[in-house]
């Protein structure tokens, strides 16, 4: 289990609370194991848990916060910038993770580390400095309430220079909204599962980073060969240039057209002016640069300016689909500039675009409906395209102020204030659902109902396949291809990569092992390293379960049993409740869980080893 | 004839992979930071994206700079004799771009040789924003974005053959005349 290379083998520990900071060494079991992102971060939340007897708040100091590229982050193959965030989630309170791309990751690693694990909390609102060997913990008073780009400003002002990375959050982070999330590079987001109300619970503002090391690879030619027959592939794809025009914001239209845009807060799934903020408008009138993240060559990313009106002068990076989505069609707004104004709102203040446009699209509802009243708005009324009223109660949630306050606690927050309201919040074990309307594909209701995170599409996307040849699917299939999906998805997030080249360009998964092989020298193929995801997934459930969650919470949200779509190519379709208890046990059965979904003793054992 | 890195900031999307290249091609090893270009990004006022190259200028000020004439153009490329070099960096202080680099585990400043006529961050660039072109065409981009930025400033829409066309022209006022 001799690992050559692809690692430092080195781990930084920071104590926030005693001010220690300390490499440690990773052992070649640990990196064999676990590989890397999200696979050493399960690892060490789960030690953390034993050693805290499952009693963890996660918002208290206690949470441990794991940030971890993985051993392909930064190498020379396609899309290597990314990086994960792992700890106890403080909106769903089980595990949760999420990953940014950008730079940062690369960064990280050229400061000789493979991963940084944070605990504790630091007495006063502080930044962490890591300058290649260097690591020093330092006050940042005048930090508090700033913007996540101000901040990253003044950082870089006080520092005095441009070439560092920083992940920092916003005064969401700070005040601890349980879906705020971390940005880097400007506005590039770890949008989901609150880590970013993770570090602003331990007045971390930001972490700032400058490396210099040569990132280990063991056969630099053996992978330049490599990822030139990759990078070639992508560079012939019929949609390549596409990509790097439009990006992920091509899907507005296709979703809409195929039904499963959420709409309306998902009463609907096609948006009848889908043209007013699709990839077309902001190409037309919107984008003014290509933005990506290293070593990519697909730069999904699209810089906007909005040149007149009453936006004028809003710059974002992005929306992407998921933000455009969830900002726009499912509140109703049919102005592309509105849609900009909020997505900037959610990268400055640093709040998860998903969460935050899945909660406000269920208070319009439930003002709608008479769920909330008037005055449970603070008396201000709010409607579908109400871009004014929108924009106004993101501030508020950020502020905690008013309905802000309980908005700003999430999905259970609003249950539990509002018991009526979970018939409207698409949500699974308190993370909103983002923007791919399952009711139309059971593999993905299943796919959303067993993610370890929550609703996000992160885990399993099986949406497209489903809905493009699903007519005669056996259950049996679909349970294979969601369980399929939920190794090999978390494997990219293991090995510090991005999984758009796969998923859009459909660049042969094949490629990873061989990347993984130029790359650490050591022999594996795809199904070794499926087996390892496999056995993280398996980690992320044991870590769930042990605090307390069962098949009970492998369900659906109300309406997606409940209320069918009502118009498109979708229309009438919902998700029968039968069915999906019998994809359930089909799935808990298939990956030798019980029939509560609980793993058996073996695996809580096999991870008990240190 | 002797050709330049021509840059189009526009292009580029910061994805450094001509920095990576830079360094896997001249020292072998997986590190953008050991590279003879770096992408400069600004946001969000101004948006820029701009890979910092060499001009290969014709009165190098690198070379006025080095106490021991170790660097000197040859054949349209400042090239740095490694033999001679000193490592005192002066090169790199005194570049007016910024374009010349340095880095703690090397003994020579980073500095562009063209890659032997085929630069390997103008081949890997997926977005084609860095360019090797002869030296009249320096300035092309900006050329042909000036003309662009004139054709959208008006629009008339009229009907030929019974088609609806449209025609952009521009308009330039008295008072500018």
């Amino acid at each position: 289990m001799d690992i050559k290379s692809g690692y430092f083998k080195k781990h930084l520990c920071v104590d926030l609370t005693t001010g220690q900071c300390e490499r440690r060494r990773l052992s070649d079991e640990f990196i064999d194991r676990y590989v890397g992102g999200r696979g050493f971060g399960a690892k060490l939340v789960w030690d953390n848990l034993v050693q805290h007897e499952f009693q963890i708040d996660p918002l208290g100091p206690e949470n441990l916060l794991a940030i971890a590229p993985g051993p392909l982050t930064g190498a020379y193959l396609p899309s290597s910038g990314k990086c994960s965030f792992v700890a106890i989630s403080p909106a769903t309170g089980v595990y949760g993770d999420s990953s940014l791309g950008g730079t940062f990751g690369v960064e990280l690693r050229q400061t000789g580390v493979d991963m940084v694990s944070i605990i504790g909390k630091a007495p006063a609102l502080s930044v962490l400095l890591i300058d290649d060997d260097e690591t020093r913990i330092l006050p940042t008073p005048e930090l508090a309430g700033k913007t996540c780009l101000e901040a990253e400003g003044l950082i870089k002002e006080r520092f005095g220079t441009h070439e560092v990375k920083v992940a920092v959050i916003g005064p969401a982070g700070e005040n601890r909204v349980r879906f705020a999330g971390v940005n880097a590079d400007w506005s590039r987001n770890a949008g989901r599962t609150g880590m970013g109300a993770v570090l602003g619970s331990k007045n971390l503002k930001a972490i700032v980073i400058r490396g210099s090391k040569d990132l280990p690879v063991a056969d630099l030619p053996g992978l330049l060969a490599e990822s030139e027959k990759a990078y070639a592939y992508m560079r012939s794809h019929k949609y390549f240039k596409m990509w790097q025009r439009e990006g992920l914001m091509m899907v507005m239209e296709y979703a809409s057209a195929a039904g499963i845009l959420p709409t309306y807060n998902f009463k609907d799934a096609t948006f009848a002016k889908v043209k007013q903020i699709n990839g077309e408008t902001m190409l037309d009138n919107y984008k003014i640069g290509d933005s990506a993240c290293f070593a990519c060559a697909m730069s999904c990313g699209n810089i906007c300016l909005v040149k007149q009106g009453k936006y004028v002068g809003t710059v974002t990076e992005g929306p992407e689909y998921e933000s455009c989505a969830m900002l726009g069609s499912n509140l109703g707004v049919d102005n592309y500039a509105a849609v900009l104004r909020a997505n900037q709102l959610c990268d400055e203040l640093g709040i998860d675009s998903i969460s935050t446009g899945s909660l406000v699209g269920a208070v319009i509802e439930g003002y709608e409906k008479g769920v909330l009243s008037l005055e449970d708005l603070d008396g201000r009324p709010i409607a579908w395209g109400d871009d004014d009223a929108i924009l106004e109660l993101i501030h508020k949630i950020v502020r905690r102020e008013g309905i802000g306050n309980t908005l700003a606690e999430g999905a259970r927050g609003v249950v539990r204030r509002w018991p009526e309201m979970d018939k409207l919040i698409v949500h699974v074990k308190g993370l909103e659902q983002s923007a791919y309307d399952s009711r139309a594909a059971s593999s993905m209701a299943l796919a959303y109902a067993t993610s370890d995170i929550g609703a996000h599409h992160t885990r399993a996307w099986t949406i497209a396949k489903e809905i493009e040849q699903g007519k005669n699917w056996t259950d049996e299939e679909k349970v294979d291809l969601v369980i399929y999906h939920q190794s090999l998805r978390p494997l990219f997030d293991m090995l510090g990569v991005c999984r758009l080249p796969w998923i859009e360009l459909g660049l042969n998964e094949q490629h990873y092992a061989r990347f993984y092989q130029h790359v650490t020298g050591k022999k594996a193929t795809l199904e070794d390293l499926l087996e390892k995801s496999k056995a993280i997934y398996d980690l992320t459930r044991l870590i769930n379960t042990r605090l307390g969650l069962g098949r009970k919470d492998d369900s659906l949200p109300y309406k997606v049993h409940a209320c069918p779509i009502r118009s498109g190519a979708t229309a009438g379709k919902v998700i029968d409740k039968q069915v999906f208890e019998r994809l359930l046990d089909l799935y808990y059965r298939k990956r030798g869980w019980d029939a509560n979904g609980l793993p058996p003793a073996e695996v809580e054992k096999s991870f008990s080893v240190p | 004839m002797a050709k330049k890195l021509a840059v189009v900031p526009e292009l580029c999307s910061g994805c450094r992979m001509c920095e990576l290249i830079c360094s896997i091609e001249h020292f072998g090893v997986n590190n953008p930071k050991k590279s003879a270009v770096r992408v400069l990004v600004t946001y969000p006022h101004p948006v820029m994206r701009l890979p910092i190259v060499c001009s290969q200028c014709k009165v190098p000020v690198c070379a006025d700079a080095c106490p021991v004439g170790a660097l000197k153009r040859t054949d349209g490329v400042v090239r740095l004799d490694r033999d001679n070099c000193i490592s005192c960096m002066k090169c790199v202080e005194a570049c007016p771009f910024g374009a010349i680099y340095a880095h703690g585990d090397l003994d020579h400043p980073i500095k562009c040789d063209l890659c032997d006529g085929r630069p390997q961050c103008v081949e890997k660039c997926p977005k084609g924003a860095i360019r090797l072109v002869p030296e009249q065409s320096l300035g092309e981009s900006k050329r042909m974005n000036n003309i662009l930025s004139y054709a959208h400033m008006k629009e008339i829409e009229f009907t030929e053959k019974g088609e609806s066309r449209i025609i952009r022209y521009a308009e330039i006022g008295k008072e500018e005349l």
